[in-house]
Formats: structure tokens, sequence, C-alpha cells
């Protein structure tokens, strides 16, 4: 632990903060929201530093925010949120889209869709806009229940490397590995009636969560751009603790080309999840029949690694969510229409083994956290520590003895992901909940998971 | 034990141990191999690998992308350093592995943060954070 996060004190029911003060070159606090028991897990590993780190970037205003399932990452940490403010702000891709996550009421995501290049640059264009109106993928409606509907404004796919579209052109309707997954559920409990039916969710209905990205296409737009950041630094001034966080300002030309290149990858990811979404309805449509699968529709699709220019108190700043989910309250004019007398829906994924959260978003969260709440449990565990305590195999075992079927071709993969290995999620939801970022809709219990 | 995967919450941390610079480049390439395994029956195959970074820590970097990149898009999974040159902060190596078989697991990307790569008593040591 650093000194600075030995100045950690609490200054609310549910949030921490580390002054500003604590390290010459933090420019703003970092304000945790955690109760005991998460925030000693928290202290375990390197996240709080990471979060100190984040502090530090030119522009960044408010303070460095860490959501109760934070953990250590890599520069940022996962579960960080960071607002900067042009012109000065920066913006860093290492706090790109990785990861996002939708709902589908309802085998998906093994099967890629090869794109030529001109679909491809369609797709970081137009998002699944582009797979609706060229292939007959997905619906209308699908687009209406997505995030900015699927589509960053500015996407440039010439800012987007040559091998970063060779990383992507086959990969699009694919799941991914690590701790991306296709989940079957059944929604067990209604916490909220009013705003679950809004939503389409009913007891003891059928639902699917996809926790899935940009694949290796915005892994390489992260390293290309941190890489050609790193090498700007001294041209602005810019000097970091940790290089991963390479940056630079929003309004400088290495700022806007990132941008560019984020905002199409984004476009990707999305894309990729609305081709899986679509491969479930088919699925849907083998074995239950077609009516069925006319009635299955999409919740929404929310990204929880991704930065864009929101406004926040009357200003227009640059929101990093490193792992971390928008949640806009009702009112919202960025939410769908069927929504905004309830807020955004959020999906907070548990474990394989546990449960998952569906979300509303609150007022809280625009006062407090730029409209962002946590985006699922949350490790605590390294992946070598979950291997050391559980074998695959018998993971395997315990999982279908409790009635969840495992589809995983890796053994190490699916140990690596112990539900043990991740923080209590319903602790980090009572904290979010206490801390008035979202509010409860409904749980969702696994029924089966599949991972790539 | 000339590499170890060291706990991190998050991702996975490799620490290599070697003799020369060169010998961690070869033993962090056998770290990526036990990470994404050996390709099974694949066919032999063998690829030039040639990078220019501006500096030795960002050249290991470098060299672990471009086995992430190669496993990624030409599904090729390396085995053995066959040849590795570095000159300044250039690299040459050709590098021997197989070809068409999937991947056990996928690393996605080598990153900056606390990298390390600096000669100390008892020989070279690097430090290296690797996104799966």
């Amino acid at each position: 632990m650093t000194a600075a996060s030995e100045a950690l004190r609490r200054v609310g029911d549910v949030v921490w903060e580390i002054p500003a003060s604590a390290r010459p070159d933090m420019r703003v606090p970092a304000r945790i929201f955690a109760d005991e028991e998460l925030l000693e897990a928290i202290r375990a590993d390197r996240s709080l530093e990471q979060l100190e780190n984040v502090a530090c970037l030119p522009g960044i205003v408010d303070a460095a925010l860490a959501m109760p399932d934070i953990h250590q990452g890599y520069g940022f940490p996962v579960g960080g949120v960071a607002a900067t403010e042009p012109p000065d702000g920066v913006v860093s891709p290492e706090a790109l889209v990785h990861e996002i996550s939708r709902a589908v009421p309802a085998g998906a995501g093994k099967e890629s869709l090869e794109l030529d290049a001109a679909a491809l640059e369609d797709v970081l264009r137009r998002g699944p806009r582009a797979l609706v109106e060229r292939f007959g993928i997905g619906t209308e409606d699908d687009l209406e229940h997505t995030e900015s509907s699927g589509r960053l404004d500015g996407a440039d796919p010439a800012a987007v490397s040559d091998r970063a579209h060779e990383r992507g052109h086959a990969q699009l309707g694919t799941v991914g590995s690590g701790n991306h997954f296709l989940e079957l559920q059944r929604v067990d409990e209604i916490f909220d009636a009013g705003t679950s039916a809004a939503f389409g969710l009913r007891e003891g209905q059928s639902t699917v969560l996809i926790h899935s990205g940009s694949r290796g296409l915005g892994h390489q737009v992260c390293t290309d751009y941190v890489r050609r950041m790193d090498g700007v630094l001294a041209r602005y001034g810019i000097s970091l603790p940790d290089r991963q966080l390479a940056c630079a300002p929003l309004t400088s030309p290495e700022g806007r080309e990132y941008l560019a290149a984020m905002a199409a990858a984004a476009n990707f990811a999305w894309a990729n999840r609305h081709a899986m979404a679509h491969a479930v309805r088919e699925a849907v449509a083998r074995v239950v029949g077609r009516d069925a699968a006319n009635g299955t529709r999409q919740v929404y699709d929310v990204a929880h690694n991704v930065a864009k220019l929101e406004p926040h108190g009357g200003r227009e700043l640059c929101v990093h969510r490193k792992g971390a989910t928008r949640a806009f309250p009702a009112g919202s004019p960025d939410i769908p229409a069927d929504f905004r007398a309830v807020g955004q829906p959020v999906f907070i994924p548990g474990s394989m083994g546990t449960a998952s959260y569906v979300l509303a978003g609150e007022p809280g969260a625009m006062e407090r956290s730029f409209g962002t709440t946590c985006h699922g449990a949350g490790r605590r565990m390294s992946r070598t520590g979950a291997r050391r305590r559980i074998g695959g195999a018998e993971l395997r075992r315990e999982l279908e003895t409790a009635g969840i079927v495992v589809r995983c071709p890796s053994n190490k993969g699916l140990a690596e992901e112990a539900p043990f290995a991740y923080k209590d999620v319903e602790r980090v939801v009572d904290v979010v909940a206490r801390a008035g970022l979202g509010r409860r809709v409904a749980r969702l219990r696994p029924l089966g998971v599949v991972k790539g | 034990m000339p590499h170890r995967f060291v706990d991190h919450t998050g991702e996975v941390e490799l620490h290599v141990e070697a003799a020369s610079e060169e010998a961690v480049f070869a033993e962090t390439l056998a770290a990526f191999a036990e990470l994404v395994g050996r390709g099974g029956d694949g066919e032999h195959g063998r690829r030039t690998i040639e990078l220019a970074s501006p500096d030795r820590p960002t050249l290991l970097v470098d060299w672990v992308n471009e086995l992430v990149y190669l496993a990624e898009v030409d599904g090729f999974l390396p085995g053995r350093v066959d040849e590795l040159t570095l000159q300044g902060n250039r690299l040459r190596a050709v590098v021997g592995g197989r070809v068409g078989a999937a991947p056990a697991n996928l690393v996605k990307a080598a990153t900056y943060s606390g990298l390390e790569l600096e000669r100390r008593e008892d020989g070279w040591h690097a430090r290296l954070v690797l996104d799966v």
C-alpha cells in the first residue's frame, strides 16, 4: 500500500477519499464507493495506487472515481472513472473499448461473420446499423435499445490501423476469451415491478446476457495509440506515473485521431454483440420455434470500457469509463424513449455460479459519478490464485451439480473464472444502491454459460 | 526459474530472469507459448520478425505484441527462437512454431504498466503485464 493510500478517509456512508494533497502529482482526490468489507479487498492489491495515478491525469475534474467492483488492472484500475475537460484535458487510450454487455430476453458466439473490407469499413462507421441494412442481421428495435444507437459520431476507419483491421475482419459475432461469456439465465426476483415491466422483464422469464467487446480490433487500436501517445508526452509537457496511462490533449491531432479510432472500435463492439444477439434469436428459432424467436427482444446494450464526450454540470467532459457502466437516470434524453420514465438499464454480471443484476440509473449517478455505476462483481483473486484453488474439471462438475450447464473449451480458462475469484455481487450492488448510483430492478440466476 | 507468473488480480504479470537481454526475449517467447499453447498437431512453420522501437523495454513490449498479432491473424503459435539478434533498439528473430491450430488461450496485448527490463547483479530481469 502506498503512503497516499494510508491517507484514505471516510467521507460518507459508502464513500471514501484519498485527498489530492496525499501525493504531489495528484491533481484531484481519489474517491471510492465501497463498504468496509469491499474496501478490505480493494486494499489487497494495487487498485488504489492505480486510482491515484489516474488522479494525476492533466485536465481531470472533480475526482478520480472507483466503483465498488474496482480491482487492479494496467494503467487505469478496472472499475475506474475519470472525466477530463477540453481543450487541455487528455484522453487516454488505456480506457478504451474492450468489453461491453447486453441482455436479450430469450449457440451463439462461436462462428464469426467474416467481413470484406467494404463491409468492415461500414461497420466501423455505422456500427450495427450496417449489419441490419447490408445483411438483415438484427432489427431496428435492437438499434433503438443500444447505447448511442450503436454508433458513435466521428468514427473514422482510416484512423484504425491495417493491423487492427486484420485482427477484426474475421471476429465479428464472436465472444472472445478471458472473462467474456454468453449466459442463459432465469429472472429469479423482481425488486421494482414498474421498472422491470418497462424493461420487459418478468419473474421466471429466460434471458441471455452477452459480455463481449471489440475483440482484437479494439485491443490493437489501444496498443497503437498508447504507443503513439507514449512518444509525444514530452511534446505536450505531460509527465505520468505509469506509461500505460499515455495520453494526449483532447484537441491535439493525436487526441482527435484516437477519438475517431476509438469511436470506430466502439461501433465494431456494438456490431459484434448485435451479431451474437441475432445468433441467439436464430438458436431460439431452431430450438423453440420461430414465434418464440420473434418475441425475443433486446433489453439494452451498454458499454463499460469507453471514453465519451458528455455534458455534465454545464461543461462538456470526456468521461473515461474503464470497467464502469453508464447509468443515466429517468428523464435523460440519451436513453430510449420507453425507458425515459424509469432510467437506463444497467447489467451487473456476478459470476457464473452466483447471480447477475439488472439495475436502473439513478439521479445520484449524475450528481456523484458522471452518470456511472459499476460493471460487475469485480475480481478479488488472481487467475493463478483461482487455478491453485480449483481445477477446471472439478469446477465444471460443481457447477453442473448446481444445475448450471458449462460450455467452455478450456479447463484452465474455466478455473480462472471460478465464482470465488470474484467479489460478492450482492454487496457490490448494495453499495451502488446506498450511494444512489443505481437501483435494483431484477436478479438473474445462471442456467448455462458459454465461454470462448 | 527463468520465467514465472506473479499474482495479478486482473491480468497476467510475467517475471523473467536470464543471463542476457537476448535470453530475456527468448524466455518471454517461451512464457507466451506456455500461455497460448504450442499448437498441438498444427503444421510446422517459421516466421522472421523484424522490429524497431524507441528503447529496449518498448522493444520487449513490441516483441510480445508481434507474437499476439501472428497468433491471432496468421494462426502461428510460436514454440522456439531459432535466431535472435538485438542491435541498438532493433530486433531480428527467426521463430519456429506451429501454424493452423487454435490457441489454447488468447493473450490480447502486452502493456507498459510496471514494465521493467534491466541488468541486475545476477543477470537480466524483465517484468511485463499481459492483458488476457
